[in-house]
């Protein structure tokens, strides 16, 4: 069991009340995408799927399920997964940091490739990166809102 | 069991020191999502964004929900144009709630207007319970309940 507090509350995975929220990616290579996330951003490995399985990680205050592409199952008849088309982007991780330089320098000498140097803009410093399947993940530190 | 919640680091928006990750969906219309992610899972609204282009912002169980409407590129991701999903049969992220009673959410979301694809299914792994939901732009969101195999499995990896 692993847990997390936000807003003064505990969310556990597996939860026992209530729900748990965890981000769900198709990959093309369980492995290779799992020891990203561990080597780049601290992620913990709780499995790597055994060649069977998704692998699941804990991140931050969010768990990472990591899948290979496939489908429709009985519960998603029409939906098959895949790793995405990376300029055409509908929805991504977005880490909200404390300092963007910090990160930015910390992630890149860790092998993060990210798109641009951090960039001030809408009231924020932000910057993307590419993960190995080519998913962007925006880093975004908020200069003047509230809810950055 | 509470010695079992050995680190329970405390997570915040915006964050203080290190990170919290977000997750942010493209949408058609920033007041209507937000307003099925509150009445739907019980999220909070903390902002509703502008027209000058800020996004809205939900609290949502350990998470928060960023949405903004569609558009680019910018100079931060110079060819990327983040629009609606375009084809609701091919996706490749998604929303995974994990939740400790699926009949019960099944049952409190349904009634509340959320549109599952089918009932709750036993996945045939054994792991879980699993139904999948649609949001107002087509989103698909994964809702799951492992089974006590997959509750002992995680109590080992911890």
């Amino acid at each position: 069991m692993t847990a997390v507090q936000v807003d003064q509350k505990s969310y556990e995975m597996p939860p026992r009340e209530g729900f748990t929220v965890a981000h769900f990616l198709t990959v093309a290579d369980i492995d290779r995408s799992a020891r990203y996330y561990e080597k780049v951003f601290g992620a913990r490995i709780l499995s790597l799927g055994d060649g069977n399985a998704p692998a699941y990680l804990q991140l931050a205050n969010i768990w990472m399920i990591l899948n290979v592409g496939g489908g429709p199952t009985p519960d998603k008849p029409t939906v098959t997964l895949s790793v995405p088309d990376p300029n055409h982007i509908n929805s991504f991780m977005n880490f909200r940091v404390a300092d963007i330089q910090a990160c930015y320098e910390l992630w890149k000498s860790r092998g993060a490739e990210f798109i641009t140097a951090p960039i001030p803009k809408y009231g924020e410093i932000r910057c993307y990166i590419r993960d190995p399947d080519g998913y962007i993940i925006e880093v975004g530190q908020s200069t003047d809102l509230t809810y950055g | 069991m509470s010695s079992e919640q050995i680190e329970q680091k405390s997570y915040e928006m915006p964050p203080r020191d290190g990170f919290t990750v977000t997750h942010f969906i493209t949408v058609a219309d920033i007041d209507r999502s937000a307003d099925f992610y509150e009445k739907i899972f019980g999220g909070r609204i903390l902002s509703r964004g502008d027209s000058k282009g800020a996004s809205g912002h939900i609290l949502i169980a350990n998470t928060w929900l960023i949405v903004n409407v569609g558009g680019g590129p910018t100079p931060d991701k110079p060819e990327i144009i983040l629009e609606t999903p375009p084809d609701l049969n091919r996706l490749n992220s998604f929303l995974n709630l994990r939740v400790a009673d699926i009949w019960a959410c099944y049952k409190e979301w349904g009634d509340k207007g959320a549109f599952f694809l089918t009932e709750p299914l036993p996945n045939s792994d054994g792991w879980e319970w699993r139904g999948y939901m649609r949001d107002p732009d087509g989103y698909l969101i994964e809702v799951g309940q492992y089974t006590q195999l997959a509750i002992d499995w995680f109590n080992k990896h911890s």
